[in-house]
């Protein structure tokens, strides 16, 4: 009986606390509804600014996921398997600061390396890396690189390395192995990576105002309809965003679920 | 004829272990089994050997020529592990041809060969699962499958049957010696299990602290080592240092005469006993008896029991406190009967005492049977 009522007190507690943590998620959600003027928002949503923007934050923000697939899955693979190296933690260090830094913070270092005194805008002066589509790939991808590295890293640790020996023995390369056996057990991992970056890619604001305010992206776009209107103004560039959102969050859990199911069947 | 040999290979590891130096040799018709404890080195040998680890020293050679710095991918060695791990991402199907080459691979007899060795591991049925559906046995069988497909020039096993239930273990240990026989390459099965000896071995060779204590054939081994009745007889000091996990179970040899009925009739010597189980009238079987079955008296006396062997006693070794392992010769076999300090102060038991020793058929358990055609 007392066991019963602790067992009730404690579920009331979860739930209430939930409650309100979700309640506190949805309000900005609900409070959007307040501003929204149906006969308005197709026009809203399709101002070229708004459309141009949101095409060139797609554009770029898969541009910055190929990148850190390309550079991102071999150096988390380099993490998750050669454990012994003087150094290591400070490489380990050093994937994760452009997740902790202030966003500004990295914009403002990233105009350091191309900013234009440095090097390597003098090696290339034909090349613009700020205020630029370019700009915006290298911020999006420098901010974006720790949730692919780590996602994969992540992937690729929990892949047994038996499963490689046993490549191994049976006559692959090391090549072979790693395309045959490590990357298509770690994919699903891998994919998660790669919807992160690229989620974290649309959403950067801070690092892509320093390098490039111009051309917009979506989320420089939002910042500016909200700073010349309010948020009345930006209500169509955030219905965007949440849809574009939804979309992405369903197609996450979806590969969440795969990934469970697929480390469920490894010895 | 393919030999293996290994030649004061050693290995050394921080903190201190150092295995080796290795020095033994087996050949194309031989299966060594290593047996030792966990942490004794054995699958380091079997790391060595494949290539997965790199030797401080020594060498590996392979019919007569050195493999130590050949790539692993390069050594047609195959190696099972401690668990099958099949690739989840590919069906069975895939999982076997994994290893084939793709030239091999596009000829049309390859197709009849992969069908044949299916068929004669008994995963057939098996080819277009996924690999979650099954069940220990048939992944294990499965693995040796995508091992022997590529028909290797030596075959290495770790624990073969380390996550099997008791009943696939079984089943698996008698049709993995004829598979094994049948591959006519040099084999090496690492196990800390005492069963798997009796099952696999040719010859057997203990690993304790890196270092190999002993190496001899099976038949040799079990004559030499349990029954010395002197206990200053060198094979009987030395053995028990080594093989202490082998010191338990009575294992006979014997050739099936009847198998009727679920009830095989087998003869060991000149004494017939009974054992539960068809198999093969004519076929040689190697049979275990746990000591806690074989029940003592000092008369005949009628009971349920199948099996009522007159033996001598030997000698006597304390288990424990309270229980003494009793050591018998009977006919051209030796038996071993763990009973209680109680039990063998009540019979009065003696060295050099005749008495008999009874167990029922369902006690001993075939563990290797081999047909004629196999020699």
């Amino acid at each position: 009986m007392i066991m019963n009522k602790r067992l009730q007190g404690f579920n009331i507690t979860i739930i209430v606390l939930s409650g309100i943590a979700l309640a506190y998620i949805a309000y900005p959600l609900v409070t959007l509804l307040v501003f929204v003027e149906p006969t308005m928002l197709p026009h809203g949503i399709l101002r070229p600014q708004l459309t141009n923007a949101l095409i060139l934050s797609l554009f770029s923000a898969t541009i910055s996921t190929l990148i850190l697939s390309l550079f991102g899955v071999p150096l988390s693979y380099f993490l998750a398997r050669f454990k012994n190296f003087p150094g290591k933690f400070i490489l380990r260090v050093i994937v994760i600061v452009p997740l902790v830094l202030p966003p500004l913070a990295s914009g403002a270092l990233l105009l350091g390396v191309f900013g234009p005194y440095s090097p390597i805008v003098k090696a290339f002066p034909t090349v613009e890396f700020t205020q630029s589509v370019l700009g915006i790939i290298i911020a999006q991808t420098y901010v974006a690189s720790p949730f692919m590295i780590l996602a994969s890293q992540a992937a690729f640790e929990s892949v047994d390395e038996s499963y490689e020996n046993i490549a191994r023995v049976l006559g692959k390369t090391r090549f072979e192995t790693f395309f045959k056996v490590s990357l298509p057990m770690a994919k699903t991992g891998i994919v998660i990576g790669l919807i992160l970056s690229w989620v974290r890619a649309i959403g950067e604001l801070g690092a892509t105002m320093m390098m490039a305010y111009n051309p917009h992206t979506i989320s420089i776009q939002i910042f500016e309809d909200n700073a010349i209107g309010g948020l009345r103004n930006a209500v169509p560039d955030i219905i965007l965003a949440i849809v574009l959102s939804l979309i992405v969050v369903f197609v996450f859990y979806i590969m969440r679920r795969q990934r469970q199911d697929a480390l469920r069947i490894q010895w | 004829m393919v030999e293996l040999e290994l030649i004061n290979l050693t290995k050394k590891f921080v903190g201190g272990f150092t295995l080796g130096p290795l020095n033994l040799k087996v050949n194309n018709n031989q299966i060594l089994v290593i047996i030792g404890p966990t942490g004794s080195g054995k699958t380091t040998v079997l790391n060595l050997i494949s290539g997965l680890l790199k030797p401080d020293g020594g060498s590996i050679m392979v019919d007569g020529r050195d493999i130590t710095s050949v790539p692993v991918e390069r050594r047609k060695i195959a190696y099972t592990f401690q668990n099958p791990s099949l690739f989840p991402h590919m069906n069975v199907y895939e999982n076997i041809i994994f290893g084939i080459k793709k030239k091999w691979k596009d000829m049309n007899n390859s197709n009849v060969e992969i069908n044949s060795l299916l068929a004669d591991l008994g995963v057939s049925q098996l080819t277009h699962r996924r690999i979650h559906g099954l069940s220990g046995g048939e992944m294990q069988k499965v693995s040796l499958a995508r091992m022997l497909i590529t028909k290797p020039k030596i075959i290495l096993m770790d624990e073969p049957f380390a996550h099997l239930d008791p009943s696939t273990k079984r089943k698996l240990r008698i049709e993995l010696r004829h598979i094994l026989r049948r591959q006519s390459a040099p084999t090496i099965c690492v196990t800390h299990f005492e069963d798997d000896v009796y099952a696999l071995a040719d010859s057997v060779c203990a690993l304790q602290g890196g270092i190999m204590e002993h190496s001899s054939t099976l038949g040799s081994l079990m004559k030499t080592g349990r029954y010395a009745s002197n206990d200053n007889d060198s094979a009987s000091r030395v053995l028990p240092n080594i093989l202490t996990s082998i010191q338990g179970n009575n294992y006979l040899e014997g050739e099936v005469i009847k198998s009727l009925g679920g009830l095989t009739t087998f003869k060991t010597g000149s004494t017939l006993l009974e054992t539960l189980g068809n198999y093969n009238t004519g076929s040689k079987v190697g049979i275990l008896i746990r000591p806690e079955d074989i029940i003592l008296s000092k008369q005949m006396v009628k009971t349920s029991a199948r099996n009522v062997v007159r033996s001598k006693v030997i000698k006597f070794t304390k288990y424990d406190a309270a229980i003494v392992d009793v050591f018998m010769v009977a006919d051209s076999f030796h038996l071993t009967s763990r009973i209680t300090e109680e039990a063998r102060a009540d019979l009065q038991l003696r060295q050099g005492d005749d008495v008999f020793a009874m167990f029922k058929a369902s006690s001993p358990q075939v563990v290797r049977e081999e047909g004629k055609e196999e020699g």
